[in-house]
Parts: structure tokens; C-alpha cells; sequence
């Protein structure tokens, strides 16, 4: 009874609708029979783990507070308070993770298949934006956690805006909400993270989805079959007429079997690992040195570090706008010929090497040297030496030194943090004009501190800081004469 | 297709079993976040605590650091054990003495506060070597600057020179910027107090005329005179002529 009843109103919404008569020729339609292939599976993983996503991130935004001075608390709450409330947010942390990583193999199988080529350029193109919708999501997600984490990535994301010539000031203003990081940022990333971007990815997804139904799914690519123009749309639809196998379910199972694999992956994963963070309440009066960004931006991370100060503005901000012309103008630059990676040496040895880099600079992200000593300001002493014979100024200027944080990232005695210079020695390389122009503007990965420390303290930590020379070298001076300035 | 049913039935029992799993409460997984990493590593030991959140600015053993000498017992024979919980868990504003409450945005809890309090009398305090000496009180009130400028010619001056500007023993103690990151009972601490690790005298001296506490309290308020009401930035754009 009860099941002819539901039979009845399916009958009746179908007759209504019309949806599942539109739907059937979908996935029934037929594909190339060698596409129902385990290496067919990355696109509809990426797919369940946005689905994935949407869903831990709605459940996530019901208890989310969007204030800068409450967004902390309510995750502290998730992670504490609400039942399983932590679980939602390993399931949305390693999602993102997760979706990240198979989005990029999903573009390295496609790139290695030649599947962007003829005619499928427009599919690719919207894949490139996916990806680059999908990042956004990962960095505005990252500052959503707002701990010391996201104050970082903030500061390094609007440094990095504030170098545009001419509008540099204007786009950290259109980034922050304000010249400095507050409240108003936050409710524009939310709004960017929750509103904006999903909706963009959304409808991108599903023209992307379109243009594959509507060009078929890329044939398994055979050396010496060369893409022609001329001749491939016909050539296609004869093998699919000849060879070709109903999608569902033939090749939708694997599609299945990868996306329960990879959804179950993430759970598991947020199961044994829990959550990320939030770590420590963002105070932006001490400047803090966690710069641990999530896993997908630590090649970057490691990438500034590595750069010489003074090619990183041009990189920084040419870098970006070449990889992502490039990526849009692969369709055309090699639109037709060869699709088989077996031909395609070059193209492999190009991945490789992309793979390898991005590899490299994580694994060096992720070791020690680029990430500070977290605890070095109050339990790395200054060296007795550099105290002993010091002024009352100077001995302040330690202080300020350690208080500050400097030693996080900068070691005395071989204590302390490995991200910047020792600065043992400093006072021999550079004046006193270069150390107190380091410490207001900072540069080369280190933060400007010009608006966190009081006259005083400047004056207080150059003092000390020109104590710091080897006893038989001299302090570094300026050609032009004697210093200037308070003492 | 009889396997597709028995395989049907046994990835919808294995669903079923996941959903089972974290619906009916199996909150204990090991994903879950601990209460607080600190506090699952909360220690009481005075020497980790120590090391881990003073000897930054107080020196590895209590002393030859840039901040006063904890490891004095005059001076843990001076402080009130209350101002000790107080300065740790309040800090002192302006000062790289920040707050170490956890209610005050710090990493300590009530009981480790207590623990570091306890340690440094336990460890670094000897009633022995001062008793039946007159101690002068840790705090006082300013006192007369022009007086203190007396007090200062003689007792002080034979070190930090005439003004205050350094000297043979000495140096600087009257610069602004210094004045300006230091509080009064800092300044009073080491008059009273000394910095014996580094060669400044407690309230005792060095020719064995120990100051009074007002004497004290005056030199103070001539140290605290020299407060400049604006410090400037260092000049450093450009070299003037
Ligand atoms: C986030 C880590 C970090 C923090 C915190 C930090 N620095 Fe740096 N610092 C660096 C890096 C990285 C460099 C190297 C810059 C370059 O390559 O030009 C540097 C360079 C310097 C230099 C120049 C050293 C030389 O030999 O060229 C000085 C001086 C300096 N920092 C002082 C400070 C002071 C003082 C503070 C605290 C107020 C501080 N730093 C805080 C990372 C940091
Ligand atoms: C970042 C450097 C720094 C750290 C870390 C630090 N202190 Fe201090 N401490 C100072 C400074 C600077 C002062 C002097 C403040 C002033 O001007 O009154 C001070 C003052 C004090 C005083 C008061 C001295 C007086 O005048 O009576 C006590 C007690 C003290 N600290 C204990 C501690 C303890 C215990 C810890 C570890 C939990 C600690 N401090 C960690 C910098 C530090
Ligand atoms: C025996 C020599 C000597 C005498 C006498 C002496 N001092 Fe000092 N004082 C020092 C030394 C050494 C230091 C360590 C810093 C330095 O070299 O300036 C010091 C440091 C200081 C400091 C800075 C402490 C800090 O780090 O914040 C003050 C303030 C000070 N003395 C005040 C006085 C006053 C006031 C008197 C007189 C009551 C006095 N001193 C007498 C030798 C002396």
C-alpha cells in the first residue's frame, strides 16, 4: 500500500515536471567505451566533494558568528560545546583539502590526456576558473577561522595587494574593508566565501557540466590519432556510434565507487585528525608569528621565503597574471595533434617539473627553518653576554626585542627562530639608519612593525641592536658622516 | 545480478553502521579536540614554567637578563608574595611585562601563577642573609624630585655620572626613551632592590650608608623628572647638512 502510494506521486510529479523524461537521455547517453576507466573518476570526485562542502558548510554557518569579536568563540563552541560540532568542521577543513588535491589531478589527467584540446577549449577555460574559484574558497575559508593563522595569511595577502603600482592602497581597501585588518573584513570574507564565490563556482560548474555533456567525454587518447579540426567531431561520433557504452551505469559506477571512496577519505581523515585550529585569538596588537598557512598555499609561502627580496615585487605580482594567461591560452596554443601523453614528452616533462617544484617548496614549507619558534620570545634568554656592560636603554631594547617577538623568527646565541637572519652580528652589516628602516618597514618576509611600536621602543631596540658586533669589528656606519638622531 | 543485490546489502549495512557510528554519540574518536592543548600538557613544574614563559626577558637562571633579577633574595625578600601573583598575572601595562592570566589574554592558569610564585620564594629567597635588617618597604609614594637630586649626587653619581648621563661605572639612566618604557616601581625595585648581577647596589649602597625609603622615593621622583612628555622617532631619513 504505502508503496504503491509513493509510486503514485512519483508518477505524478514526473507527469508534472517532466524532469526524469529530461534526465534519462543524460545518463543514458553513450560515452567511448575505454573512458569507463578509473581515470575517468577525479571530475565527479571533485564534484561530490563540493557537494560535501556545501553541505558541512551550511550545517557550519548556522553557528558561525561573522564578528570579529565573536567568530573565535563560536568555533571554540563547535569544537567544544556542540555535539559533533568538531567533526563538522574536520569534515569541511580536510573537504577543502581534499578537493583541492583532486581538482589538481583532475586537471593533470585532462592536461596529460589532451582533453582541452579541439573542442573542448571552452571546457577547459571554465576548469581553470573552477580552480581558480575553488583556491579562493581555500584562502577566504582559511581567513574565516580567524586566529592568528588567518591574521597572517591576511597581512602576506594585503602586502602582496599593496604592491600594485598606483592601485595598491585602493585594492588593500577593496581586500580589507579598511586600511587595516578589522571587523569589516571579516564580514566581507564571510560574505565572499558564503555568498559570492559559490555562487560563481555554481554557475561555472554548471556550464562546465554542460559542455561536457554536450562535446561527450574525451576519447582515450591514442598515439598518432591526431586532432584535426576538419575532421574530429566526425570522426568522435562514429566511435561512440561504433563502441560506445551507455554512461549509466556502466561508466557512472566507477564515477560511484571514487566519489564514496573520496567522501569516506575526508571523514576518516576528520575522524582520526579533528580540526584545524582555530589557533590562538587574533590580537591585532601584537603582531604574531604563526605564519602557517593551510597545505595548498605553503609552496607559495616557502616560494617568498626562498625569493631574493628584490625580485619578489615582480614575481609577486607578474607571477600570478602569467600562470593563470597561460593556463587559459594552452587550448589554443596546442589546440590540435597529438593527445597522447606517449607523444607528448614535453608536455609530461613540463607536469613533472610543475609537480616536483610545488612538491619541493612544500616540503620545505612544512620544515622548520620558514616557520617561527612560536614560544621563542619569553623562553629563548638573551645571552648573558649581550647584557652584561649594557645601558638601561639598551637592556630595554631587549625587551622590546623579545617582547615584540623578534626572536620567533630571529636567533641570538643560536637561540631562537631560523625564518629571518641571526642577528648576531647585525650591528657590523648594517647602520643604524638600514636597522631602523628594517624594523618600521620591514621587507624581504619580515612584517613592518611601524605601526606597532611607540617611538620609544624603536629608539630602544636600534640601541640594543647596535650593540650586537663581534668585539674586533667595528659597527656599520653611513658614508656620509656622523649618525644622527637621539644619542 | 545476484551479486549486484548482495553487494547492494552490504555497502547499505556498512552505511547504515557508519551512520550508527556518529549519530548515537561516539564522540570520542581521536579527531576530537582536546579541551586545550595547553592544558592537556599542563604542567606544574616551576622549572618548565620557568624556562618556557620567563627566562625570555628574566635570564635563563633568574638573572643576567634584560629584566630585573628575579633570582635576588633581596629582592624576593622586599616584594609582598600578593604584588608577585599581581605583576604575573596582570603585567604591567606599557611594559614588555605582558599579562600572563588566561582570563588577561595570557597562557597561565591560577594554579601555575601560584606555582611560578611559590618556586621563586622556595628556590631563590634566603630569609637567612637578611634577617634583623631594617628593609625598606617595596613600594612608597614619589617623593620630591629636588631632594632626590641630592640624594642622587650622593649616592649615585659616583656611577652614572654627574647627571645622570652615564659614567665610570654606570651609564645613561635619564634618557627619555628609557624613562618612557620603564614604570616608577620598576625604577623604585632597582633602587631598593639593586641589580647585583650586574653591578648596581641594592638600597644598601656601596659605601655602607643605606638610603631611607623616602630617600628612595626622592630619587625615584628625580629619575621619574626626566620624563620627557613626547618622545620623538629616531631620525634617520636623511643626514642634515
Ligand atoms: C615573521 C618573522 C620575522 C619577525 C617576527 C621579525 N623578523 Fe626581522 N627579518 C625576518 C626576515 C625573513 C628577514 C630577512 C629580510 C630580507 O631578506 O631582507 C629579517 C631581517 C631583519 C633584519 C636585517 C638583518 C640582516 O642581517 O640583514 C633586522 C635588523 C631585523 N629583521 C630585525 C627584526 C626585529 C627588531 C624584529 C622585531 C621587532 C623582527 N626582525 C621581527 C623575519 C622576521
Ligand atoms: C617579554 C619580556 C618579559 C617576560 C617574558 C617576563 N617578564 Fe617579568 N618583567 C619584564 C619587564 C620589562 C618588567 C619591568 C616592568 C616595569 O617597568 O615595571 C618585568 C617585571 C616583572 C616583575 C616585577 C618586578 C618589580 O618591579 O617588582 C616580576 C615579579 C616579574 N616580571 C616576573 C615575571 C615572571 C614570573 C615571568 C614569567 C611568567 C615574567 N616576568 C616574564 C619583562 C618580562
Ligand atoms: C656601583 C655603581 C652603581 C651605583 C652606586 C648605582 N648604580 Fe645604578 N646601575 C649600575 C649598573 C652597573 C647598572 C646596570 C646598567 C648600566 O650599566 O647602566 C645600573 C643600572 C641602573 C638602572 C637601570 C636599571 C634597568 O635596567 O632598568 C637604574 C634606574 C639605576 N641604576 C639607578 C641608580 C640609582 C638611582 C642609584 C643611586 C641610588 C644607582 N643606580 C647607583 C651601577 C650603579
Amino acid at each position: 500500500m504505502p508503496m504503491r502510494f509513493a509510486t503514485a506521486i512519483a508518477k505524478w510529479l514526473e507527469d508534472r515536471t517532466g524532469l526524469g523524461a529530461a534526465l534519462t537521455p543524460i545518463l543514458g547517453h553513450t560515452v567511448p567505451r575505454r573512458t569507463a576507466s578509473f581515470w575517468y573518476v577525479f571530475g565527479s570526485s571533485t564534484l561530490a566533494l563540493f557537494a560535501l562542502q556545501v553541505a558541512t558548510g551550511v550545517c557550519l554557518a548556522l553557528v558561525y558568528v561573522p564578528s570579529a569579536d565573536q567568530a573565535y568563540q563560536s568555533l571554540v563552541y563547535l569544537n567544544h560545546g556542540a555535539h559533533l560540532g568538531w567533526f563538522l568542521r574536520a569534515a569541511h577543513f580536510w573537504g577543502s583539502n581534499a578537493m583541492v588535491l583532486v581538482l589538481v589531478v583532475h586537471m593533470l589527467q585532462v592536461f596529460l590526456f589532451g582533453a582541452y584540446k579541439y573542442p573542448r577549449e571552452l571546457t577547459w577555460i571554465c576548469g581553470v576558473f573552477l580552480l581558480l574559484c575553488t583556491l579562493g574558497m581555500a584562502f577566504t575559508g582559511q581567513v574565516l577561522r580567524w586566529d592568528q593563522d588567518a591574521y597572517w595569511g591576511l597581512g602576506i595577502g594585503a602586502s602582496i595587494a599593496s604592491r600594485a603600482p598606483g592601485i595598491g592602497p585602493g585594492l588593500v581597501h577593496v581586500l580589507l574593508g579598511g586600511p587595516i585588518i578589522g571587523g569589516r573584513t571579516l564580514s566581507r570574507f564571510f560574505t565572499v566565501h558564503v555568498f559570492l564565490v559559490p555562487a560563481l563556482l555554481m554557475a561555472l560548474l554548471g556550464l562546465h557540466l554542460w559542455l561536457v555533456l554536450r562535446l561527450g567525454v574525451n576519447e582515450w587518447p591514442m598515439p598518432g590519432r591526431l586532432v584535426d579540426r576538419e575532421t574530429y567531431r566526425k570522426r568522435y561520433e562514429e566511435e561512440v556510434q561504433r563502441d560506445g557504452v551507455p554512461f549509466f551505469p556502466l561508466a557512472a559506477r566507477k564515477d560511484m565507487i571514487a566519489m564514496a571512496a573520496v567522501v569516506l577519505a575526508v571523514l576518516v581523515c576528520a575522524a582520526l585528525f579533528g580540526p584545524h585550529g582555530p589557533r590562538g585569538f587574533p590580537d591585532p596588537t601584537v603582531i604574531d608569528t604563526a605564519p602557517r598557512p593551510d597545505f595548498f598555499f605553503l609552496w607559495l609561502f616557502a616560494l617568498f621565503a626562498l625569493l631574493p627580496a628584490w625580485t619578489e615585487t615582480f614575481i609577486l605580482l607578474v607571477g600570478p597574471v602569467v600562470a593563470i594567461g597561460f593556463l587559459v591560452a594552452l587550448p589554443f596554443l596546442s589546440g590540435a595533434g597529438e593527445k597522447s601523453w606517449l607523444r607528448r614528452p614535453g608536455s609530461v616533462l613540463a607536469a613533472l617539473l610543475i609537480l616536483l617544484a610545488i612538491g619541493t617548496l612544500t616540503g620545505l614549507g612544512t620544515t622548520s627553518p620558514w616557520s617561527p619558534l612560536m614560544d621563542g620570545w619569553s623562553a629563548t634568554p638573551v645571552p648573558p653576554i649581550y647584557v652584561k656592560g649594557r645601558s638601561a636603554l639598551e637592556l630595554r631594547g631587549a625587551l622590546v626585542l623579545q617582547f615584540k617577538q623578534c626572536r620567533n623568527c630571529h636567533s641570538l646565541g643560536g637561540e631562537g627562530g631560523l625564518r629571518g637572519p641571526a642577528l648576531d652580528g647585525v650591528a657590523s652589516r648594517l647602520t643604524r639608519d638600514q636597522l631602523i628602516r628594517q624594523v618600521l618597514q620591514g621587507g624581504g618576509n619580515m612584517p613592518a612593525y611601524g605601526k606597532n611600536l611607540s617611538p620609544a621602543e624603536v629608539t630602544a631596540l636600534v640601541a640594543f641592536m647596535q650593540t650586537l658586533h663581534p668585539v674586533d669589528e667595528p659597527v656599520a656606519r653611513t658614508a656620509a658622516g656622523p649618525l644622527l638622531g637621539p644619542r | 545480478m545476484r551479486r549486484g543485490a548482495s553487494q547492494r546489502a552490504g555497502s547499505g549495512a556498512f552505511l547504515v553502521l557508519m551512520l550508527g557510528f556518529f549519530v548515537l554519540g561516539c564522540d570520542s574518536l581521536p579527531g576530537r579536540p582536546k579541551e586545550s592543548a595547553e592544558e592537556a600538557a599542563q604542567s606544574m613544574d616551576f622549572e618548565l614554567l620557568y624556562a618556557t614563559h620567563c627566562a625570555g626577558c628574566h635570564g635563563a637562571d633568574g638573572n643576567l637578563g634584560p629584566a630585573l633579577d628575579l633570582h635576588d633574595p633581596v629582592y624576593l625578600a622586599l616584594v609582598p608574595p600578593n604584588r608577585l601573583r599581581a605583576v604575573i598575572e596582570d603585567g604591567v601595562p606599557g611594559t614588555a611585562m605582558t599579562a600572563f592570566a588566561k582570563e588577561r589574554g595570557g597562557s597561565l592558569t591560577e594554579p601555575q601563577i601560584e606555582a611560578l610564585v611559590q618556586g621563586m620564594l622556595a628556590r631563590w629567597s634566603d630569609a637567612q642573609s637578611l634577617r634583623g635588617m631594617a628593609l625598606p618597604p617595596y613600594a612608597g609614594p614619589l617623593g620630591d624630585p629636588r631632594r632626590g637630586a641630592e640624594v642622587y649626587a650622593t649616592a649615585c653619581g659616583s656611577c652614572h655620572g654627574g647627571e645622570g648621563r652615564g659614567g665610570k661605572k654606570g651609564h645613561d639612566i635619564v634618557d627619555s626613551s628609557y624613562l618612557a618604557l620603564v614604570s616608577d616601581q620598576a625604577l623604585r625595585s632597582v633602587v631598593i632592590a639593586g641589580r647585583t648581577d650586574l653591578g648596581m647596589p641594592d638600597w644598601r649602597g656601596t659605601r655602607g650608608s643605606p638610603l631611607t625609603s623616602q630617600q628612595g622615593s626622592d630619587v625615584v621622583a628625580w629619575l621619574a623628572a626626566h620624563r620627557a612628555p613626547v618622545v620623538g622617532r629616531p631620525i634617520f631619513e636623511k643626514p642634515r647638512g
